[in-house]
C-alpha cells in the first residue's frame, strides 16, 4: 500500500503541471482541421450541390427573386463535417482553423451570398450559364 | 461448426410447415420468416438447442405493401461467426405478438420498445409498463409508424406517466437521479434500500430521445447518416458510423477497399484507447481517488490531439461514407502516431504497476457488484461487463469487420464478474489496442480509400452489423430503401443491454457502492436513448408537474 502510493505520488510528480495557457496564448490547431466555413462567392456558381449532401440541413437555398439565389449557410447549425468542401465543384467553400466562434448575435454565424444566375425563359428557375464567359455577361456576382 | 446451411437445416426439420422462407441473404446471415404463433415454440426451442445469444429485435412498418407490421429478432452464433433473424410479420388490424422475455431475460427492453414505438402489442410480457415514450406522450400513437410525420409535436398527456414500482415492505427509496446519476446524463434509478443495504430498484431513462432513427427513415440521406450516426455516442461515435456504414455495404453488396478497413481499424482502436483512460479516470473519480482521473485524463489527451490531426477534429472525426473512408492516414503520420500511442503505452503500464497495489482500490472494486455468467449471459449483457464474469464474447473475433479478420490480438477475459474484474479486462484492452494500432500501421496496404459506390443502392434488401465498442457491441441493422435512404435503421447501443442487469447487481450491496457499481458498466445513457422524438422536463417522483417546473 505505502509502495503503491509512492509511485502513484512519483508519476504525478514526474507528469508536472500539463494545463495549456489557453486563452492567455492562442492554441494553434493542426493542419486539416475542421473549422469554420469560408465561401468564395466568386466561385460560386449556386449549383446547391453543398446544399445537398450537409447532413444538418445547415445551408439554405433560396431563389428570392428572379434570377437571384441566395444561399446560407448557418454556422449555428453546421457540424463541421466538411462535406460541402468536399463536393463543391468549384471550390468555393473551405473550412478554415477558426474555432472560436462564441457570440452574442446569431446572425455572426451566417454567412449568406446572393449570386445571378441564368434564368429559364420557359420555368424562369436559376440554373448555371453554360459557359465561364456567359458567367460574366450576365448582370454578375453580388455580396 | 455450425454452418448457415445447418442451422436453416436445423429449424427445417422442426418446424419446416411453419416457416415461410429462409435464406442466407449476405454471407453469414440467416433471415427466416416464420408464422406468428411459432415465433415463442421456436425460440424456446432454439435456446434449448443452439442457445443464440439475443441481440436485439426491431419493428418495421410494412403497412404500405403488404399491410403487416414486420418484427425482427437477430441473434447471434458468436463462436460460428452467424447472425440469424428471425422475422414475423403481423396483421396491420391486430398486431399482437408473443412476449419472448419470458424465455429471454435479456429481450425485455427492446420489446417494450418495440410496443411503444410501433405498437405491437405484447402478450405475456412480464413488465408491459411504458419504457421508451415520455410520460405524457398520447396513448396510442406510435412515431415509428409511417404515417407518423417525423416533426409532428403531439399534445401533452399527463396521465400516462409510468409508475414505478412501489418499495416492498419495511424498505425506504433512495432516488438517484433523474439528473447526473453517476455520470453528467439524465436517468433514474429508484433504489429500494433496508438500512445500508439495497434490496431492489427500478428503473426509469430515456429522457433524451433524439429521434435519430425515425430521421434517418424519413429525412436523411445513406451518406447524411454517417454523420448522424457518428452523434448517437459522444465518446464512441466513430464506431457507429463504421457499424452503420459495413451494415449498408454488406447489404448492398459494395466493396470497400482494404486500406479503408485498415484507416477504420486504426480509428476504431484509438477510441477504444481513449475511451478506456476516460472510464479509468472516471470511475477511480466516482470512489473518490482523483489522482487517478487527473493522471488517466492526462495520458489520454494526447490521442485526442492525435485523432484531431488524422481526422481534423478531436472526437467526432467524421471520416466515414458508404464505401470507405474520407481522408487517408498518410505515410508521413506514421511515426507521430507510434510515439503517441508508445508514450502512452509506458505511461499507461506505469500507472497500472502504481494502482494494482493500492489496497484502498481493491477493498471498494473487489467483490463487489457481482455479476454471474449466469446472469450476464439471461440478460444478454456485452463487452467489458460480459467479458469481465468469464463470457469470451467480443465481435471483433466473432463477427469481424473492418480489417480484424487480418489482425492477431487477444480477447481479455477475466473470471472475477467484480468491479476490479472488468477493470482488468479495460486495462488490458487498453494494451491490446497500442498492440493492435502498430500493427495496423505495419501492415496497411497502399489503395485507394474509397470504393465504388453504385448510383443507387438497390432497395428491399437488409443486413445486420455488430461493432465491438468500448463498452461493449453496437449492432446496427439496415433494410435498404428507396429514395436514397434506408427503409429501417434500427440501432442498438451496447449500454441497452448493460443497463438491464443493474438491479441484479446491486441487489444486497451497500448504498455507497451503487455508483461506483453503476459506473463499472460503463454506462452511456445517451446512446441508448436514440428513438422517438421527445423532450421530457417532468422529474420522475411526482415533486413538481411539468408546468410547474416550467413556471420556475
Ligand atoms: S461543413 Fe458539413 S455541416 Fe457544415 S455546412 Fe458544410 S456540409 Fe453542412
Ligand atoms: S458553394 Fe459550391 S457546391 Fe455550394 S452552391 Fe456554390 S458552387 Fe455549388
Amino acid at each position: 500500500m505505502f509502495i503503491s502510493k509512492l509511485k502513484q505520488a512519483l508519476i504525478c510528480l514526474k507528469a508536472g503541471r500539463v494545463t495549456l495557457p489557453y486563452p492567455y496564448k492562442p492554441s494553434p490547431t493542426p493542419e486539416g482541421f475542421r473549422g469554420k466555413l469560408k465561401v468564395d462567392i466568386n466561385k460560386c456558381i449556386g449549383c446547391a450541390g453543398c446544399a445537398n449532401v450537409c447532413p444538418p440541413g445547415a445551408i439554405e437555398v433560396i431563389d428570392f427573386d428572379k434570377g437571384w439565389r441566395r444561399i446560407q449557410f448557418h454556422l449555428t447549425r453546421c457540424i463541421y463535417c466538411g462535406r460541402c468542401e468536399e463536393v463543391c465543384p468549384e471550390k468555393a467553400v473551405k473550412l478554415t482553423d477558426e474555432f472560436e466562434l462564441s457570440t452574442n448575435t446569431k446572425e455572426d454565424l451566417d454567412l449568406t451570398i446572393e449570386i445571378y444566375m441564368d434564368t429559364c425563359q420557359r420555368c424562369t428557375r436559376c440554373f448555371k450559364p453554360e459557359h465561364p464567359l456567359d458567367k460574366m455577361m450576365v448582370t454578375g456576382f453580388r455580396e | 461448426m455450425l454452418t448457415a446451411k445447418e442451422i436453416i437445416e436445423t429449424l427445417r426439420t422442426k418446424f419446416n410447415n411453419h416457416i415461410i422462407k429462409a435464406d442466407e441473404k449476405v454471407s453469414n446471415q440467416v433471415f427466416v420468416r416464420v408464422v406468428p404463433d411459432t415465433l415463442v415454440p421456436l425460440i424456446r426451442f432454439l435456446s434449448k438447442t443452439l442457445s443464440p445469444r439475443f441481440l436485439i429485435n426491431a419493428g418495421t412498418d410494412l403497412v404500405r405493401q403488404d399491410g403487416k407490421y414486420l418484427v425482427s429478432y437477430i441473434f447471434s452464433f458468436d463462436s460460428d461467426k452467424i447472425f440469424l433473424c428471425i422475422e414475423v410479420a403481423v396483421d396491420a388490424a391486430a398486431p399482437d405478438i408473443d412476449s419472448i422475455t419470458p424465455i429471454i431475460a435479456g429481450a425485455n427492453w427492446s420489446e417494450r420498445e418495440t410496443r411503444d414505438l410501433l405498437g405491437i402489442n405484447l402478450r405475456n410480457h412480464p413488465d408491459p409498463r411504458r419504457l421508451v415514450l415520455a410520460d405524457d406522450w398520447p396513448q396510442g400513437l406510435y412515431p415509428l409508424r409511417r404515417d407518423f410525420p417525423y416533426d409532428y409535436k403531439p399534445p401533452s398527456e399527463p396521465q400516462n406517466k409510468v409508475h414505478l414500482k412501489k418499495p416492498p415492505e419495511g424498505t425506504k427509496v433512495i432516488p438517484i437521479g433523474p439528473f447526473y446519476p453517476v455520470l453528467e446524463e439524465p436517468a433514474y434509478f429508484k433504489l429500494f434500500v433496508d438500512g445500508e443495504t439495497v434490496v431492489d430498484c427500478d428503473y426509469r431513462g430515456f429522457y433524451n430521445h433524439r429521434g435519430i432513427e425515425k430521421i434517418g427513415d424519413t429525412k436523411l440521406t445513406y451518406n447524411q447518416i454517417c454523420f448522424m450516426a457518428e452523434r448517437i455516442c459522444g465518446i464512441c461515435g466513430f464506431i457507429h458510423s463504421t457499424c452503420y456504414c459495413e451494415a449498408v455495404e454488406q447489404a448492398a453488396g459494395i466493396e470497400v477497399p482494404l486500406r479503408a478497413h485498415y484507416i477504420r481499424t486504426i480509428m476504431l482502436e484509438l477510441e477504444r484507447i481513449h475511451s478506456h483512460l476516460l472510464w479509468l479516470g472516471i470511475a477511480t473519480h466516482i470512489i473518490g481517488f482523483d489522482t487517478l482521473l487527473m493522471q488517466a485524463w492526462r495520458i489520454r489527451e494526447p490521442v485526442m490531439w492525435l485523432c484531431e490531426k488524422i481526422s481534423g477534429n478531436r472526437k467526432t472525426y467524421g471520416m466515414n461514407l458508404i464505401g470507405g473512408v474520407r481522408r487517408d492516414i498518410p505515410h508521413q503520420m506514421h511515426d507521430k502516431i507510434i510515439t503517441v500511442i508508445e508514450k502512452i503505452e509506458r505511461e499507461t503500464l506505469e500507472v497500472i504497476d502504481a494502482v494494482m497495489g493500492d489496497t484502498s482500490l481493491h477493498v471498494r472494486l473487489k467483490d463487489v457488484g457481482i455479476l454471474t455468467e449466469e446472469v450476464g449471459r439471461s440478460i444478454c449483457t456485452v463487452g467489458p461487463t460480459a467479458r469481465g464474469s468469464g463470457i469470451p464474447i467480443d465481435s471483433r473475433v466473432d463477427h469481424p469487420y473492418a480489417a480484424y479478420d487480418r489482425i492477431n490480438f487477444e480477447v481479455a477475459v477475466e473470471s472475477g464478474c467484480d468491479i476490479w474484474a472488468r477493470t482488468l479486462v479495460r486495462l488490458k484492452e487498453t494494451m491490446e489496442s497500442i498492440k493492435i494500432v502498430k500493427q495496423c500501421l505495419l501492415e496497411m496496404p497502399d489503395g485507394p480509400i474509397m470504393g465504388e459506390v453504385m448510383e443507387e443502392i438497390p432497395s428491399g434488401r437488409e443486413a445486420i452489423c455488430c461493432v465491438e465498442a468500448p463498452r461493449g457491441e453496437a449492432v446496427h441493422y439496415v433494410q435498404t430503401g428507396q429514395d436514397n435512404r434506408p427503409y429501417r435503421w434500427r440501432v442498438r447501443a451496447p449500454t441497452y443491454p448493460n443497463l438491464q442487469c443493474i438491479p441484479n447487481i446491486i441487489k444486497g450491496e451497500r448504498i455507497a457502492d451503487v455508483p461506483i457499481i453503476i459506473g463499472s458498466l460503463d454506462p452511456c445513457y445517451s446512446c441508448t436513448e436514440r428513438m422517438a422524438v421527445v423532450d421530457v422536463k417532468t422529474g420522475v417522483e411526482k415533486l413538481y408537474t411539468k408546468e410547474e417546473i416550467i413556471k420556475r
